[in-house]
């Protein structure tokens, strides 16, 4: 502290305490006069001299003096920062377009930087968060699945390495507070360990308590501060309000217990506003796999010792449910809750990361090869500086300065950019979690200073190297610049090239591979003509529609009105919508013909409640069999009509009618008839598998529901037509996400084309800036060597020849950038594979074409750098010089 | 003439810190002291002091403020502070256990 305060001091006041040594020094020789005047008798002037001589030197000390008070680094700092601003500013073309081109890499980086930051460095909003964990069944790493009520209250009964754990069902179900209409909100139904795991605290009232989960006792819900705000009010004290309100979940009442602080409202990855109570009721058999576990690892336990813990447990309680499932291998796993919140951010953010930095260091390049020629044409200013004793460190400093200055104009610039690409990033990107939390603030200020002082020093290192050679001071008195450190520069700007080509092919390819993928994905065929098609969902609330008669009965009414309404050609429902839902059932099933031994792991396949007049309503046409009819109730032999997929995929003879399979393991229950096969329908997505299996609504009737509807006009002028019919039925039956299927099927590749536009976006960057750095490379020696080219003009070359040597000159660089780039991206792209649909990470044909693509940029940016040259008379290019 | 000796490097400090100990003095009065205190043996290079005395002022254990000398010339005096004080025991410890040793080889 005192040593910066003194510095400061010294700095802030060098002019007074230049005086007051001046002043004590004067006294010094003063009395050191008199006391020698006095005891020799000398004249005064004699003594004077004396004392002069005996005090060394008043300069020297003064000078010593400046040195000890530590200042003189930061004196000439300030000198070079202000020089080489006033040189900046002299040449405003040259800064304003290396602050710029600065400004887009440092901009991009910052903000790919600022988004690692927000989602994986952060550190989710809980105490000790390394220590909690999730917890699902697994059979192999990859093929996880939730927990069931039998696995929940086992690990709760068992295990050893929590000190605390509780459930999660996330659900769908209605929301009605009084006064205001019903809404269909996805919640997450939770137990009090989960509180007690995450340590969450409540600002107002308590959170949910042990006794609340016992089956029976008064519902209670815990909500978030931003509702209770947003609900009740948001005058002060609105959130205390909130306690003690009832809300009506799916029709049952649930009263309001306490608050929790905004932030902590996503309780383990799950946004949400309402917090109701988990009821679990004793299992009678080991499914259904609806619950997330929630644990807090002991102090004192690992993970491995966990996994090996809750994997004793699986052991444990397979035999006695033996009966309803039949997976030996599946294990209770604790997975850290972090890995599940941030599931594929992590290779996500690398993707861009890397793709960022190949922009960031292109742009490197080009202001360093801008820097450059810059200090070559500063060369005869240079040389004078060494000449009049500036040391080569001192012209290096103030070289380097330059480049700082540069860069941090570019960081300013770039702070700007990267609060514009942050914003655009959640706009058009890819999803990653915890991203619209991202703000820029300090660390991303500290990363773009940092970066601009790298690139600074990167940038201003090149020019020291060259000029500070040992011959530099030779150099001065020749005016050819194309001698010695001349043909150095023009082989360091060439490498400077090359080096952008060999970064920008790789980015072109990853970009190139990116749109040739997704076209082929917009290629897909997903089924059915997506035109004069709308789909409305409708949740019937569980409380007043317990049952299949009461939904069936909804229905029954329903379904009629939907199809009396005007522009309507026809109506079907069915569980999901085309071509991606995101939430889909999986079932498990044994084909009796081709059983999986015990213990084995049975082939699982989406799984689908639908009526017949889904597949007519759509245009799916039935290939084999029949479709579902009345005839296929409750009561009668279960039934399923499957896609075409996935009958090749287990009969590829075709014959898959009348197979039969058991279901979800359950043996006691009767094997279920395969009836029809119908055409492909994607619904896992159009780059997924077409199996799908649908059973008959009648033969179980899930209680949220697609209508779709085939409509003779546009869709959305049917919509509230078919709203209305539909409420005219149940105005407390909330409907959800009405719109053209249009709309669905451009959503459900909205994630490819947000990648194709970013690695697009960047790679047309890079291959601008590539193209500027040949041009400005080839511009510089066409004016470089007129001299030249004026004598072979006058020595009768054509106009075309001299230009057609300048611009093999220039793609000599080109190319050997661009074969290094391609061998760096055959290596590189590979991270893509798992991104693209049907197209190899190496595919030639996209592979070739970028590579003709960048080509053509060098020679188009070649070509009209050395068309000047043709334009060159040879009698006043003699002349000159 | 007296016989002179070069100061070594490093002594300059102590003492300086030697000659405040005995009161407040300004640069002429410290350089005159130190004359007379080595009996005229040790050279100080007199302009030497100021960069000196601006380092102990650095480091806190001399202080300086502005006062009138006894003939009414405005002058700065240096004081030794408590830190000082201590620096000095320090270094005097030093100092002796270095000159014994040097006594030591020198006399073996």
């Amino acid at each position: 502290m005192r040593f910066w305060r003194r510095r400061l001091h010294a700095l802030r006041h060098g002019a007074e305490i230049d005086r007051d040594l001046d002043e004590e020094m004067r006294l010094h020789i003063e009395l050191a006069t008199e006391a020698l005047q006095q005891s020799g008798a000398l004249t005064r002037d004699e003594a004077r001299r004396r004392a002069l001589v005996a005090f060394g030197g008043v300069e020297r000390y003064k000078e010593e003096h400046r040195d000890a008070r530590r200042t003189r680094w930061i004196e000439e700092l300030r000198q070079d920062a202000r020089y080489a601003t006033r040189s900046l500013i002299r040449s405003p073309a040259f800064s304003l377009s290396a602050v710029l081109v600065l400004a887009l890499g440092i901009g991009a980086g910052t903000t790919i930087f600022g988004a690692v930051h927000a989602v994986l460095l952060t550190r989710l909003p809980y105490p000790h968060d390394e220590r909690l964990v999730a917890i699902s069944l697994e059979d192999s790493p990859t093929n996880r699945w939730h927990l069931s009520t039998v696995d929940f209250r086992a690990i709760e009964a068992q295990q050893h390495s929590l000190s605390s754990v509780g459930a999660m069902e996330v659900r769908h179900a209605t929301v009605a507070v009084p006064g205001t209409d019903p809404s269909l909100e996805q919640l997450g139904f939770v137990t009090s360990g989960v509180f007690r795991a995450l340590e969450v605290r409540p600002i107002h009232g308590r959170v949910i308590e042990a006794a609340d989960e016992v089956v029976g006792a008064p519902r209670v819900a815990v909500v978030g501060e931003r509702w209770a705000l947003r609900t009740f009010g948001g005058a002060a004290g609105g959130s205390t309000q909130v306690i003690g309100q009832t809300i009506m979940i799916d029709a049952t009442p649930h009263t309001v217990v306490g608050v929790l602080p905004t932030g902590q409202s996503q309780l383990a990855n799950l946004h949400g506003d309402i917090w109701p109570v988990l009821q679990l009721r004793s299992p009678d058999r080991r499914g259904p796999f609806v619950l997330i576990g929630v644990g807090r690892l002991r102090e004192d336990v690992t993970l491995d010792a966990a996994a090996r813990d809750l994997a004793a447990i699986s052991e444990r309680i397979y035999p006695q449910w033996a009966s309803s499932f039949q997976d030996r291998a599946a294990r209770v796993a604790p997975i850290p809750l972090r890995e599940v919140m941030l599931g594929d951010a992590s290779r996500t953010l690398g993707l861009l990361a890397a793709a960022v930095a190949l922009v960031l260091l292109v742009a490197v390049a080009n202001v360093a090869s801008l820097m450059l020629v810059r200090a070559i044409g500063r060369w005869r200013e240079i040389v004078v500086r060494t000449m009049l004793g500036g040391t080569r460190a001192r012209i290096a400093r103030m070289l380097v300065t330059e480049s700082v200055i540069l860069a941090g104009a570019g960081a300013a610039a770039g702070l700007a950019v990267a609060a514009l690409g942050l914003k655009a990033l959640v706009a058009l990107g890819p999803y990653l979690p915890r991203l619209a939390d991202a703000r820029l603030d300090g660390a991303m200020a500290a990363f773009a200073v940092g970066t601009a002082l790298l690139v600074g020093g990167i940038v201003g290192a090149s020019p020291v190297a060259l000029l500070l050679r040992r011959d530099a001071s030779a150099m001065g008195g020749h005016g050819s610049r194309l001698t010695g450190a001349g043909r150095r520069a023009r082989t360091l700007r060439g490498a400077f090239v090359a080096t952008q080509f060999a970064l920008t092919l790789p980015l072109l390819a990853a970009a190139g591979l990116m749109l040739n993928s997704f076209v082929r994905l917009l290629r897909v065929e997903p089924g059915f003509d997506p035109r004069h098609l709308l789909v409305v969902h409708v949740a019937l609330p569980s409380a007043r529609y317990a049952n299949d008669s009461a939904v069936a009965a909804y229905w029954a009414r329903a379904l009629p009105r939907v199809r009396q309404t005007s522009g309507v050609l026809s109506a079907g429902l069915n569980e999901v919508v085309p071509p991606r839902e995101p939430d889909i059932d999986l079932n498990n099933f044994d084909l009796l013909d081709r059983p999986v031994p015990p213990g084995g792991a049975q082939p699982v396949s989406p799984w689908v409640a639908s009526t017949a007049d889904y597949f007519t309503t759509l245009g799916v046409p039935l290939v084999d069999g029949r479709l579902f009819t009345p005839a296929d109730s409750a009561a009668a032999p279960p039934v399923v009509v499957v896609s075409h997929a996935w009958a090749m995929r287990y009969y590829p003879d075709g014959r898959a009618v009348g197979r039969r399979f058991i279901e979800g393991g359950c043996i006691t229950c009767p094997p279920v008839t395969v009836v029809g096969v119908v055409g492909d329908v994607k619904v896992q997505g159009l780059n997924e598998a077409g199996d799908v299996i649908y059973a008959p609504v009648t033969q179980g009737w899930p209680r949220w529901l697609n209508v779709f509807v085939r409509t003779a006009g546009a869709p959305t002028e049917v919509m509230g037509r078919v709203e209305a019919a539909l409420r005219s039925v149940d105005a407390g039956v909330p409907l959800d996400n009405a719109g053209p299927m249009e709309d669905r099927a451009y959503a459900s590749v909205v994630q490819p084309r947000h990648w194709t536009t970013l690695l697009g976006g960047f790679a047309v960057v890079a291959l601008g800036l590539a193209a500027v750095g040949i041009f400005g490379m080839l511009s510089y020696t066409v004016s470089t060597r007129r001299r030249e080219i004026g004598v072979r003009m006058a020595l009768g070359a054509r106009g075309q020849s001299v230009v057609g040597m300048l611009v093999w000159d220039g793609m000599g660089y080109a190319l050997a950038g661009v074969a290094v780039g391609l061998g760096v991206a055959l290596s590189g792209t590979r991270w893509l594979a798992d991104t693209l649909f049907s197209v190899r990470a190496t595919d030639p044909p996209t592979l070739a074409a970028v590579t003709l693509i960048l080509m053509a940029a060098a020679l188009g940016a070649c070509w009209l750098a050395a068309r000047r040259a043709a334009a060159i008379d040879p009698v006043t290019a003699l002349r000159l010089d | 003439m007296t016989q002179r000796a070069e100061l070594l490097q490093g002594t300059l400090d102590l003492l300086i810190l030697k000659t405040l100990a005995l009161g407040a003095l300004h640069g002429w009065g410290i350089s005159k002291r130190l004359q007379q205190l080595s009996n005229e043996v040790l050279e100080v290079g007199q302009g030497s002091l100021y960069p000196a005395l601006y380092r102990l002022e650095d480091k806190g254990w001399i202080a300086a403020d502005w006062r009138l000398t006894p003939t009414g010339r405005r002058a700065k005096f240096y004081t030794l502070s408590a830190a000082g004080r201590k620096q000095l025991a320090t270094e005097r410890s030093q100092w002796r256990l270095f000159s014994l040793a040097v006594e030591q080889v020198l006399t073996a």
